[in-house]
């Protein structure tokens, strides 16, 4: 029985580090600062890292380690060295130019997290680690697309992308038990180091070109 | 050993054109790549016949009729863009559009978004199948912005923020897929995530989660395969990437994203038995085709109205599949194949028009474009006579299969819808492309281009239409026949 108590505890934990990367989400809508908006997804991959670990706990799955360190390396250290470097590099204006302001988006994104909850409903019965998560990832999946629409600046639609990356893979580490297979692991990290490669290069190209990083220039191709 | 080199000789294609200097070197290993993917697609072909299934490497590759149908439309549309590719570029190189750096860059990254596609079609594990696709949009999204003009930029941009939060959703819908089937297996593990496991154990999985899977690959490949609403990409990514890839995006690249989509259809209805999967199918397909025809219409651009009518072309195979009888389905994939040789060549004449008078916009091109470029118009009336559905080409036979199979089938309401798309987009193409090649020119402009630019590939690519059109080899037949058994599934 000592086995289920501590199922039980991994699995308060496993939420509250959810539960933690939400409200990293929340605070991204809101902060215009474009290097903190890098910290930030930095430190909910930090969060992500945690639940991989303590899933690989739990279920002494060794694969599974091996996908915590993955993201601590990529998501965590990686990327955000990699984004901050480009943001220096073609030295652009720090302050993002939300559509909407800050209270505005504030409620939108709590009438979004109301939906993922009520669409994740259903599914919240499984009696497995962490089974309240899926909530949690469909959330910052619609949070992400908000976010994306919200913001001008390629590379905050960038760190868009990245936290709806990191949803989906939030609902794979902890929906899935065990995550996904090691070579599907292997092959979507891979695939999101590539990705934030390219976009960065096509960053620095509509730089070049357009003097701009405002994505409501390219408005050319209509119809 | 079939599977493994087919995934290995484009790569390793590529690594020496990273290597080599020479551009007539690295033409030549492009095509080299690709005949011989086609020659083992037409092996594959054959072992299928044999054998039902081919799998390598303890079933990671897998190949059953279904994939080895899509190996050859991927070789045989691969091979004509690299053939048409060395004298394009050649062209641009000379008016100084594109630096060689650029044209390397091409030659590199085309065996690499092949090789995608190759994986996607040969992959047994949905998640390899999930990552392939994403390397396709990935390697693709740098040959749309090859040109680096600012709208090609902007196209680039849209396609590739389009393109990954689709894949995005996919990968949601995936693993979704993967918690439904491990829901039931009481330790949590799954023995593999192989699509030919799953499917003898469909039976048992959480039908609700499988539905909500569904909805998420439905939306994210169906972004990927350039399903209306979410196809605001493709007339911008199609429109500014140099032509050959062009051809290939709309050529083989949306049919890709529409097998990755089959496949999990086929799973969701091997799984709850009912008609879910293929109305939503249906659903989006009727859209697109609705959709693509007005679009057409009021296209002022050559290839923005070649890619819609795409579009429409990817509507068709969705609903086909969508309505569900033997012979719609058949209907399907033999359209995807005429489809595949058809559209690549209005890509190349597209492009060598574009070349001449350095525009697609069709005001500025004028009339009588035939009178400037003979060959060229003669080849882009052939593909167009034959993607406007006319006889005596194959997709006239495969789009009445579609229709008759669905009056057949007593849905004549849908049919009907079908046929009025197809006639509507009939209609734009002819009043389109006749507005530009027929007539007198009136402005006389310098012709700096030989009349058989182009022509290898569009011969070959033609040629083999007309020859298909008229005669289809048995074995083949025989392979569209198992491919549309599988995706009907057993109920």
């Amino acid at each position: 029985m000592n086995h289920s108590v501590s199922i039980e505890i991994g699995s308060q934990i496993i939420m509250l580090l959810a539960a933690l990367m939400l409200v990293l989400q929340l605070l991204l809508v809101v902060q215009r600062m474009l290097l903190i908006n890098i910290r930030l997804f930095a430190l909910q991959s930090l969060m992500l890292t945690a639940i991989a670990t303590v899933v690989a706990y739990y279920y002494n799955a060794t694969h599974v380690y091996i996908v915590a360190v993955l993201t601590l390396v990529g998501k965590v250290i990686f990327l955000p060295w990699l984004l901050n470097r480009l943001v220096r590099r073609i030295n652009i204006v720090q302050e993002i130019e939300p559509l909407f302001n800050a209270p505005t988006s504030m409620l939108i994104c709590g009438g979004l997290t109301l939906l993922g909850y009520l669409v994740a409903r259903p599914f919240t019965t499984l009696h497995k680690l962490g089974n309240n998560t899926l909530a949690i990832a469909i959330t910052l999946l619609l949070t992400g697309f908000f976010l994306m629409i919200n913001r001008r600046k390629a590379i905050s639609q960038v760190l868009a992308l990245l936290t709806i990356e990191n949803g989906v893979m939030l609902a794979a580490v902890a929906l899935t038990t065990y995550g996904m297979p090691l070579v599907v692991e292997l092959g979507i990290f891979f695939d999101v180091m590539v990705a934030v490669m390219v976009l960065g290069i096509l960053v620095y190209r509509i730089r070049e070109s357009f003097d701009s990083m405002d994505t409501s220039k390219l408005d050319q191709l209509k119809g | 050993m079939l599977l493994t080199p087919i995934l290995v000789i484009p790569p390793a294609a590529a690594l020496l054109c990273l290597l080599v200097r020479s551009r007539r070197l690295m033409e030549g290993l492009n095509m080299l790549a690709f005949a011989a993917t086609l020659a083992l697609g037409i092996r594959l072909l054959h072992e299928v016949l044999a054998r039902t299934v081919v799998t390598e490497w303890k079933e990671f590759f897998y190949a059953d009729a279904l994939s080895a149908w899509m190996v050859l439309l991927i070789s045989a549309v691969s091979l004509g863009s690299s053939l048409y590719a060395g004298r394009y570029f050649r062209r641009d190189l000379a008016a100084g559009v594109v630096t060689a750096g650029r044209v390397k860059e091409f030659f590199v990254l085309t065996p690499v978004f092949a090789t995608g596609m190759f994986l996607v079609v040969l992959a047994n594990n949905l998640g390899v199948m999930w990552f392939a696709l994403e390397a396709t949009a990935l390697s693709s999204v740098l040959l749309v912005a090859l040109y680096n003009r600012k709208t090609s930029l902007e196209a680039a941009w849209k396609y590739i923020m389009l393109g990954s939060l689709g894949l995005a959703l996919a990968l949601f819908g995936t693993v979704i897929t993967y918690a439904a089937a491990v829901g039931q297996n009481g330790n949590g593990r799954l023995p593999s995530f192989n699509w030919s496991h799953l499917m003898t154990v469909a039976a048992q999985f959480d039908p609700r989660l499988i539905k909500l899977a569904f909805v998420f690959v439905l939306v994210g490949y169906g972004t990927k395969a350039g399903l209306a609403p979410m196809h605001t990409w493709l007339p911008d990514a199609h429109s500014e990437a140099p032509s050959p890839t062009s051809a290939m995006l709309s050529g083989v690249s949306l049919k890709v994203a529409i097998y990755a989509l089959l496949r999990f259809h086929i799973l969701t209805t091997q799984c709850l038995g009912t008609g879910y999967s293929r109305t939503l199918l249906l659903g989006f397909g009727l859209f697109s085709m609705l959709l693509a025809a007005p679009f057409i219409l009021v296209q002022s651009n050559l290839k923005r109205m070649l890619a819609y009518s795409s579009l429409e072309h990817v509507g068709l195979i969705c609903a086909a599949i969508g309505l569900n009888t033997p012979v719609t389905i058949f209907g399907a994939l033999l359209h995807m194949g005429y489809h595949a040789l058809t559209k690549p060549v209005l890509f190349f004449a597209a492009g060598n028009i574009h070349q001449t008078f350095h525009t697609l916009k069709f005001r500025v091109i004028g009339p009588g474009v035939v009178k400037v470029l003979p060959v060229t118009v003669l080849f882009m009336g052939l593909a167009a006579v034959a993607a406007m559905g006319l006889p005596p080409f194959g997709l006239f036979y495969s789009e009445l299969t579609v229709l008759s199979g669905g009056f057949a089938a007593g849905r004549t309401f849908i049919s009907s819808l079908i046929l009025a798309a197809l006639i509507a987009a009939f209609c734009g193409i002819l009043k389109q492309l006749t507005r530009i090649l027929l007539g007198a020119r009136k402005v006389e402009r310098a012709n700096d281009a030989t009349a058989w630019d182009g022509v290898p590939a569009m011969g070959l690519l033609v040629g083999g239409l007309l020859v298909f059109s008229v005669w289809f080899p048995e074995p083949l037949l025989q392979l569209i026949h198992q491919a549309a058994g599988i995706i009907k599934g057993k109920s």
